[in-house]
């Protein structure tokens, strides 16, 4: 018999309760010193987002501050006559097979470096520490070079593999990270109900990693969704190029649509936001729970 | 049960070393197509080829125009076009070089040229341009820009268009206060002090001190100076005490009429900040035209670079646009077919018309729409004009981008500030001009 586990939402942080004089001494901070800060704070993060609004909105050659009288003038040239539709279809489909492939292999490959003790291990753990200090322009060339034997150059998927290696050993580290939040005890209480080692898993400790997936797969996504070179030097047919790379032919060596271009951002940010407002609390308790845990 | 595992990992050390050492074999070796080294050849002049263009995005629409003139008039070739962000080609190229996958026909302008002839990846030209029906019709001065920013005197790019350093005024705010056009230097320095308001967050001038601005001050200078050569022998004229004094004239003008926010000025800020706001004069090139059009129509106008009080224009050379043919093609006869059909009259025309830049093309710069664009017509005259001394820049040198640009505009933004002198900033600029063209002509 499997003993069912509720699944965890993670650790949960209480906030120690304090003294009854510190309380008031907290009450009693007039709300302005908080509100002003924040405010001044929040203004000065939301004005670029304003600014950019405004040149999505407002007419071409309009010079208002107010984004009024309203057009999608911007958004309707940049998604159809700018090729915008496809390029956000190609970035769909880069970001989210990336965050599969990525959150699948740092899974078995972050379970390994959990759970199993290996000749080299802790060399291996430094190579994947290490290889977050190569820039990825440094192994353009060698990448074009095997994708191009692999016939996979103008493929969206050579920019699907290049993302995840690229995502892979940051992923596998925090993965193997959450996995050790994990008792040993409950997947050995499985094996002995009868499940096998991958039933174990999926059944005891898959639950329970819900926030750390989360947490690497938004990573990876994020990541696919916004990076630039591998898009620009792996693919070459209109028809193949990403949000990122669409975005930098807005700008011409001499001249630059404004408008277009802002349009274009707000096109390219909405997923990204859209994500972020769905797992931010996922995110933040699976970042606090595996990030900081060897 | 142990040995069994030892056996199962050693069978995964020895697939895991296989496929590394697999593609690192794959990685190292190269069949030669499309890179650099490759021979490529002349092909049967039919099949595809494909196209980068330099500039991607705002004029693909054109070149789409173009390709399917050229398909329609040569149904045995097809085009494939490659739109390239112009803020990235030169690292795309760069990896093709190395890595393979250099296209049949590229947008190639003068800024880069050098680089990539020097390593050995575009066709030398002459020979069929001499042959071709192009020969004779093309601007005398572009191909002599084009041959020098070679580097070893071969013809590396056909030319197409030209652009050149323009001066962007506010007809409405000089009519205002009855000043006359900034057509030479006395009258632009006279205007500038007169537009500027800073009360009133008016100023005469914006000046470019970010990204791309050497070039800009550059132009500035030797116009005041009237210095019309970039060497004195081996030596550079830049930091000349005559071009010393023009700078700092120049750079004075920071603050004092031009907003302070230039110092990080690119020019998409700069022109954002032109046709937006209340600023008199600005100092681009024809690229911009369109975005002035559609922000301030009828309220302005564009002129080439002052001249001096005696009516002598010096300006520096601007890049000259061209179509590379790659040395890797495997069709250059198809390739060279197209770069014909794209440098000639009519589809010349056609894309210098949307660029609103001037034509290489001798005959399209006779089309009436080069007459009716006032600043693209006057842009024409003084490259020709032979009131025009231009000074041209040494884009051969392999180490001209990282000097004019990274390498030099952090100290130019010094100057600016006032933490370094104008002649601080353009005696380390000769230094380092004097070492590159000294390095280059012990190879050339």
């Amino acid at each position: 018999m499997i003993t069912e586990i509720a699944p965890a939402a993670g650790p949960v942080v209480t906030e120690p309760a304090r003294p009854g004089k510190k309380r008031r001494a907290w009450d009693e901070v007039p709300r302005w010193q908080i509100y002003l800060p924040l405010g001044i704070y929040l203004l000065f993060t939301l004005i670029p987002f304003y600014w950019i609004l405004l040149f999505a909105l407002r007419p071409a050659g309009s010079t208002s501050l107010v984004p009024w009288p309203v057009t999608f003038e911007h958004f309707h040239k940049v998604w159809t006559e700018r090729s915008f539709a496809t390029y956000f279809t190609n970035s769909v489909y880069v970001g989210v097979s990336t965050l599969v492939l990525t959150t699948v292999v740092a899974l078995a490959g972050g379970y390994a470096l959990a759970r199993f003790d290996f000749r080299l291990k802790r060399g291996f753990m430094l190579a994947l520490l290490c290889s977050q200090f190569v820039p990825g322009a440094l192994l353009l060339v060698p990448l074009f070079q095997i994708f191009a034997k692999l016939q996979m150059i103008n493929s969206l998927g050579s920019v699907v593999i290049a993302e995840t290696v690229f995502q892979l050993p940051l992923s596998m580290i925090l993965i193997s990270g959450f996995i050790r939040n994990v008792p040993y005890s409950l997947e050995e209480a499985a094996w002995v109900d009868g499940c096998g080692r991958l039933t174990a898993f999926r059944i005891v400790v898959l639950p329970l990693l819900r926030p750390g997936l989360i947490a690497v797969g938004s990573f990876a996504f994020v990541h696919a969704w916004n990076h630039f070179l591998f898009a620009l030097m792996f693919l070459s047919d209109q028809s193949k190029q990403t949000i990122p790379v669409g975005l930098n032919t807005l700008m011409s060596a001499d001249s630059v649509d404004l408008g277009a271009l802002a349009a274009g951002g707000i096109i390219a940010a909405v997923p990204v936001v859209i994500v972020f407002a769905f797992i931010q609390k996922w995110l933040i308790t699976g970042f606090s729970a595996g990030a900081v845990k060897g | 049960m142990k040995s069994s595992i030892r056996r199962s990992r050693r069978a995964a050390v020895a697939v895991a070393l296989g496929s590394v050492l697999a593609l690192t074999a794959t990685a190292c070796g190269d069949d030669g197509s499309g890179s650099a080294g490759g021979k490529g050849g002349e092909g049967s002049g039919k099949g595809t080829i494909t196209f980068w263009d330099n500039n991607g995005g705002v004029r693909t629409d054109v070149w789409k125009e173009i390709i399917a003139d050229f398909e329609k008039q040569n149904p045995g070739i097809k085009v494939t076009y490659v739109g390239v962000p112009a803020a990235s080609v030169q690292s795309k190229y760069d990896t093709a070089i190395q890595g393979g996958g250099l296209p049949d026909v590229g947008g190639v302008g003068t800024a880069m040229l050098a680089e990539i002839a020097a390593q050995g990846a575009l066709e030398p030209l002459d020979s069929r341009l001499a042959k071709s029906s192009l020969n004779g019709k093309l601007n005398e001065k572009f191909l002599e820009s084009v041959k020098s920013a070679g580097g070893d005197g071969e013809t590396y790019s056909v030319p197409t268009s030209a652009n050149n350093g323009t001066l962007w005024y506010r007809t409405d705010l000089f009519s205002a206060v009855k000043l006359a056009p900034p057509t030479t230097w006395t009258n632009f320095y006279t205007a500038a002090g007169k537009l500027t308001d800073r009360a009133k967050n008016r100023f005469g001038y914006t000046i470019r001190g970010g990204e791309g601005s050497i070039a800009q001050a550059l132009d500035a200078m030797y116009g005041q100076s009237g210095i019309t050569s970039f060497w004195n022998g081996d030596k550079t004229t830049v930091n000349d005490p005559k071009n010393v004094t023009a700078l700092e004239k120049y750079t004075g003008l920071y603050k004092k009429d031009t907003p302070s926010a230039d110092v990080n000025n690119d020019f998409t800020k700069m022109v954002a900040q032109w046709d937006s706001g209340t600023i008199g004069m600005l100092s681009h090139n024809l690229g911009s035209y369109a975005d002035h059009e559609k922000a301030l129509s009828g309220k302005f106008r564009g002129i080439p670079n002052p001249t001096l009080d005696d009516g002598t224009r010096v300006q520096v050379s601007n890049p000259v646009d061209g179509l590379g043919l790659f040395k890797s093609g495997k069709n250059k006869a198809a390739a060279w077919k197209f770069i014909e059909f794209a440098a000639s009259h009519a589809s010349n025309s056609k894309w210098n018309e949307s660029a609103g830049q001037v034509p290489a093309n001798d005959e399209a710069a006779q089309d009436a729409w080069v007459r009716a664009s006032e600043p693209t017509k006057l842009a024409a005259e003084a490259l020709s004009g032979a009131t025009t001394k231009i000074v041209q820049l040494p884009y051969y040198l392999p180490d001209w981008n990282t000097v004019s640009k990274a390498g030099n505009e952090p100290n130019f933004q010094k100057v600016l500030l006032g933490k370094m002198t104008a002649k601080e900033f353009l005696d380390t600029l000769a230094d380092q001009l004097n070492k590159a063209q000294a390095d280059w002509k012990k190879n050339h």
